[in-house]
């Protein structure tokens, strides 16, 4: 490796890490309300479809502010980010899929036993 | 991207360290490879809502077992590990090595609490009668989450590596912070995947008095 990348942090970066540092700290108590709330929902007398919506909207919010801050996919390059979303929509797709093949109310699960 | 980030621009054709790129693609393939688990898990649900019968032939539903306060524990205590995690990669890129081995021996021990709690659950639900042979809920519930808790085993392993080479000296400079970073990386991935199955496998299990799969349910059953 080149003595370039031996050498010590600059000024800027370490001003830049500084700042990551504040993010991450807001992001963890942020996960934690969420997670908290979360919890709390399910009890709620509100419809379930209402619960159902606002838990995947609380999931997706949770998991991309932790591919975005902590795994640093904001700050890197946009590449990464479509790598890994490329995978992301393979497996929703996946799901997707399976869902319209096996439809519950087309198929006769007495094969399964 | 930021411009700080852009000075440190790994010397390649992409612009990107080719170590973190390989560990992105093998994190969208490991994405899939979940994907597909969790994809099966829920259909299975759908297609069989009625849960197991345990050793004495009795009709046993899912929340029958569950623990949210567990569950939650656990959840929180992986959410933790990741904040952890993202301060001992941040640690590193500062070239804070004290700072680093703390936080990376925190994460170490979240790890290991997780695996401990789940340990736990798979023995209760054993002892209950949830078996990997016993239900198509068994076999997709054990093999989701303990594909998962593989996951989280190997981090750790690979976490109290990462800790011992620490000491060697070698684990220093761009190099070693990129090494802090990529581990860093599959670290976040079993949380986030946690995030999923939190809520996809445990969470709507309690909507309804049969859960969000319920309805599917013959009156008899009910």
């Amino acid at each position: 490796m080149s003595s370039s990348h031996e050498a010590a942090p600059s000024p800027d970066f370490l001003v830049e890490e500084v700042r990551r540092y504040h993010h991450f700290i807001v992001l963890a108590l942020w996960l934690a309300v969420v997670t908290g709330a979360e919890i709390v929902l399910i009890y709620l007398p509100i419809p379930t479809a209402a619960i159902l919506t606002i838990l995947t909207l609380m999931s997706a919010g949770k998991f991309f502010a932790v591919i975005l801050w902590f795994m640093h996919l904001i700050y890197d390059k946009r590449l990464l980010f479509w790598c890994f979303f490329a995978g992301l929509a393979l497996a929703f797709a996946t799901y997707t899929a399976l869902l319209m093949l096996f439809s519950a109310d087309r198929i006769d699960t007495r094969w399964f036993s | 991207m930021s411009d700080t980030a852009a000075a440190h621009e790994a010397p390649t054709s992409t612009g990107i360290d080719h170590k973190k790129l390989i560990m992105w693609l093998f994190l969208a393939s490991d994405c899939m490879f979940f994907g597909t688990l969790i994809s099966t898990h829920l259909l299975y649900r759908k297609l069989f809502p009625a849960g197991f019968t345990d050793a004495e032939g009795h009709q046993r539903f899912i929340q029958q077992l569950f623990s949210i306060e567990l569950t939650s524990f656990s959840t929180f205590i992986l959410l933790m590990s990741s904040f952890l995690m993202a301060l001992a990669v941040s640690a590193m890129h500062k070239g804070q090595l004290k700072s680093f081995r703390r936080n990376v021996l925190g994460v170490i021990f979240f790890g290991l609490i997780f695996l401990g709690c789940q340990v736990y659950e798979f023995t209760h639900f054993y002892h209950q009668g949830l078996t990997i042979q016993n239900s198509v809920l068994g076999s997709t519930f054990y093999v989701l989450t303990g594909t998962h808790g593989t996951h989280v085993a190997i981090g750790v392993l690979w976490l109290i590596l990462m800790y011992f080479y620490s000491f060697t000296g070698k684990l220093r400079g761009h190099m070693g912070a990129l090494d802090v970073e990529v581990a860093g990386l599959y670290w976040h991935f079993v949380d986030i995947v946690w995030i999923i199955i939190f809520t996809a496998v445990y969470l709507v299990e309690y909507l309804g008095p049969y859960g969000i799969w319920g309805s599917g349910l013959p009156a008899a059953v009910k």
